[in-house]
C-alpha cells in the first residue's frame, strides 16, 4: 500500500526540487557534449595551425580528450561532484577561482539593478494599471516596447556619448574595487539595466493589476472603506505580484546573459567579460565552467521564483 | 486599396500593425535595392576617414572613409536575412518535434527529449551562443547553425504544450472516429492549430534573434570585419564616439528601427487578440 506523504504543498516543493536537480544534470550533460560533438579538434584549434603534433597530443591529454567518451563523461561528473571545473589553459588558475573572483562584481550590479527596477516598477504598474486609462496604458506600452526592442549595447553607447563623452559624469571605462569608489563606474551600467528591467517588469505588473482590478474582493475593499495604503498593498499589489516574481526570476537569467555585453563595453572585470575573453582565447575549460555555472544558476533562480510566487499566490501551479 | 487599409487601421491594434509592417518593408526594400540608388559600394573608400554627414554622404564616412549610408543599408541582408533564417529554421524543427512529442507514447524517448529541451532552455540564449562560438568559430554562417541547434527547444516546448491541448479537442477526436490516417490528422488538423501559436512566438523571437546576431558581432564573434553588419559597425564606432558619433548612431538606429517595427506588429496583434 502506498503511504500518503505529508501535505500537498511539501510534496509539490519536493517534486519541483527533484525537477530542478534533474534539469541541472542535463545542463551539465549539454555543456559536456558541446565541446565533444562539435566538429574540429579543440586542442589544435587552441594551438593554431602551426602547432607540433606532440604539443597537440599533450594538450589533448590535459583536456582529457584521449579517453573514450563514456570514460570522459564519468571523469567529468566525478570532477564536478568535487566542485572541480578544470583549470584555465591561459593563466593556469582553476575555473572555480576565476568564477569566485569575477562573479561578485556581476552579482553586485545585477542585484542593484533589480532592486531599483522593482522599486520603480511597483508605483508605475499599480497606478497606471489602477487608472486603466486607455491613452496612458497605450503610450506606456509603446514607450516600453521601444526600450525593450532596443539592444542594450546601443542604449549603452548612446548613454556613453551623453554622459561620458559630452559631460564628464561617468568614466568611459575602467573599474576600481572598493565600495564608494566603484559606484562611480557602476552607476551607468546599473541605470541602463534598470531602465530595461523597469520596462519589462512594469508591463507585466500593469497587466496583472488590470486583471486584479476586476476581481470581486477589490470591490469589497472599496465598499469596506479600508485605508488607501492598506487597499493598494493588500487588495491590489499582493494578488498581482506572483506573475511579476516569476518573470523577475526568469529575467535574472536573461540579464546574466546581457551583462556579457555591458561588461565588455564598460570594461568591468566581471564574469561576462571573462567569458568573452575565454571564447576569444579558445580557453575551453573556462568556457565550459562558466557555461555550467550560468545554466545551474538560471535553473535555481527560476526554482526560487516559482516557490516565492507560490507562497504569494497559492493559485500558481508549481 | 486605400479604403481597405483605412478600414484595417480602424480595427483594434490595426494602426500599430500597419505602422510596423510598413516600417519593416521600408528598411527591407531599401536594403535589398541599395545597389540601384546608392553609387558607392559598402567597402569602397570614397573620401577622408571620419568625415561628417554631408549632402553627398548623409550618414557620414567611417574611420576608413567608407560611405556609412551604403554600409548601413548593405547590412540589411546580414541582419534581417540571417535573423530570418535563425528564426524560421528553429520554428520548423521545433514545431515538428513538439507535435511528434505530443503523439509519442514511448516513455524513455519522451523523457529523454523532454530533458534535452529543458536543459537547452535552461541556458540564456546569448550565453550558449557565445560559448558555441568557441567550438564552431566566428562567422554569420555559424551563427545560423548555432541558432538552429539551440533555439528549436523553445519552439518545441510551446508546440508540445499546444499540441497536447489540441489533441484533446473534439474535432481531432472526430477525425479519429472518421478513420482518417494519422498523417492526415497530424498535418491537416493538428499542425495548423499548433503553428499559429509557434508563429506568434516566432515574431517576438525575431527581435531577440536580431539582438543576438548583432550582439555577437558587436563582441567580434559574429560577422567578420570587412562585412557590413550593424553590431560590428557599432563596435567599430566605439573608439571614435567622441569625434564621429555617426559611425555608431546610424547603424544603431537602423537596428532599433527593425526591432521596433516587429514589436509594433507584435503589440498590435496582441491588442487585436484581447479585443476579440
Amino acid at each position: 500500500m502506498k503511504v500518503k506523504s505529508t501535505s500537498p504543498l511539501a510534496r509539490k516543493i519536493f517534486g519541483r526540487t527533484i525537477r530542478a536537480f534533474s534539469i541541472s544534470f542535463w545542463v551539465m550533460v549539454i555543456a559536456f557534449a558541446l565541446m565533444r560533438v562539435t566538429p574540429g579538434d579543440p586542442a589544435s584549434a587552441r594551438l593554431g595551425a602551426g602547432a607540433e603534433q606532440e604539443a597537440i597530443d599533450a594538450l589533448r591529454e590535459q583536456l582529457g580528450l584521449n579517453a573514450n567518451p563514456f570514460q570522459q563523461f564519468i571523469n567529468y561528473l566525478s570532477d564536478l561532484s568535487r566542485g572541480e571545473l578544470g583549470t584555465s589553459l591561459v593563466s593556469g588558475i582553476s575555473v572555480g577561482e576565476i568564477i569566485t573572483k569575477t562573479f561578485p562584481l556581476t552579482l553586485t550590479y545585477i542585484a542593484f539593478s533589480f532592486l531599483f527596477a522593482f522599486l520603480i516598477s511597483i508605483p508605475i504598474g499599480v497606478f497606471i494599471g489602477w487608472s486603466n486609462k486607455a491613452s496612458w496604458v497605450y503610450s506606456f506600452r509603446t514607450f516600453t516596447s521601444i526600450v525593450i526592442a532596443t539592444p542594450n549595447f546601443f542604449i549603452a553607447m548612446v548613454a556613453i556619448l551623453f554622459f561620458s563623452v559630452q559631460r564628464d559624469w561617468a568614466p568611459v571605462f575602467g573599474y576600481e574595487p572598493g565600495f564608494p569608489g566603484n559606484m562611480r563606474y557602476l552607476w551607468l551600467p546599473i541605470a541602463i539595466n534598470t531602465l530595461i528591467l523597469v520596462s519589462i517588469i512594469s508591463r507585466v505588473l500593469l497587466a496583472s493589476v488590470v486583471d486584479t482590478r476586476s476581481e470581486e474582493f477589490v470591490e469589497t475593499g472599496i465598499i469596506r472603506g479600508v485605508s488607501r495604503i492598506r487597499f493598494f498593498w493588500f487588495y491590489i499589489l499582493k494578488p498581482s505580484l506572483a506573475p511579476t516574481i516569476v518573470l523577475m526570476s526568469y529575467m535574472m537569467g536573461t540579464m546574466l546573459g546581457a551583462t556579457v555585453i555591458l561588461e565588455t563595453i564598460f570594461s568591468l572585470p566581471g564574469i561576462g567579460r571573462e567569458l568573452v575573453g575565454a571564447v576569444l582565447a579558445s580557453d575551453y575549460p573556462v568556457v565550459q565552467g562558466i557555461l555550467i555555472f550560468f545554466g545551474v544558476i538560471t535553473v535555481f533562480l527560476s526554482f526560487i521564483g516559482d516557490l516565492l510566487a507560490h507562497l504569494l499566490d497559492r493559485r500558481v501551479k508549481l | 486599396m486605400i479604403r481597405r487599409i483605412r478600414e484595417y487601421a480602424a480595427l483594434p491594434g490595426g494602426f500599430g500593425i500597419i505602422c510596423g509592417v510598413s516600417m519593416f518593408l521600408t528598411i527591407t526594400i531599401l536594403g535589398f535595392a541599395r545597389p540601384l540608388f546608392i553609387p558607392y559600394a559598402p567597402d569602397e573608400l570614397v573620401g577622408d576617414g571620419l568625415a561628417g554627414p554631408s549632402w553627398q554622404h548623409p550618414f557620414g564616412l567611417d574611420q576608413l572613409g567608407r560611405d556609412m549610408l551604403s554600409r548601413t543599408l548593405a547590412a540589411v541582408p546580414a541582419d534581417i536575412g540571417v535573423a530570418f533564417l535563425g528564426v524560421s529554421i528553429p520554428l520548423f524543427i521545433g514545431t515538428l518535434i513538439g507535435i511528434l512529442l505530443a503523439f509519442a507514447k514511448n516513455k524513455v524517448f519522451l523523457s529523454l527529449v523532454g530533458s534535452i529541451i529543458d536543459g537547452i532552455n535552461a541556458f540564456p540564449l546569448l550565453i550558449i551562443a557565445i560559448a558555441m562560438v568557441t567550438f564552431l568559430g566566428p562567422g554569420l554562417f555559424n551563427v545560423v547553425i548555432i541558432l538552429a541547434l539551440m533555439n528549436w527547444a523553445r519552439y518545441a516546448r510551446i508546440a508540445r504544450t499546444r499540441a497536447q491541448i489540441v489533441l484533446r479537442e473534439n474535432y481531432v477526436e472526430a477525425a479519429r472516429l472518421m478513420g482518417y490516417p494519422r498523417r492526415r490528422i497530424i498535418f491537416k488538423h493538428v499542425t495548423p492549430n499548433v503553428s499559429s501559436e509557434t508563429l506568434a512566438y516566432a515574431l517576438s523571437d525575431f527581435i531577440l534573434v536580431i539582438v543576438i546576431i548583432s550582439g555577437l558581432s558587436f563582441l567580434g564573434l559574429g560577422a567578420r570585419p570587412p562585412a557590413a553588419e550593424w553590431g560590428s559597425m557599432i563596435a567599430d564606432g566605439r573608439v571614435f564616439l567622441g569625434e564621429a558619433w555617426w559611425i555608431t548612431v546610424f547603424p544603431g538606429l537602423a537596428l532599433c528601427w527593425s526591432a521596433v517595427s516587429i514589436s509594433l506588429i507584435v503589440e498590435g496583434l496582441s491588442r487585436r487578440d484581447r479585443a476579440s
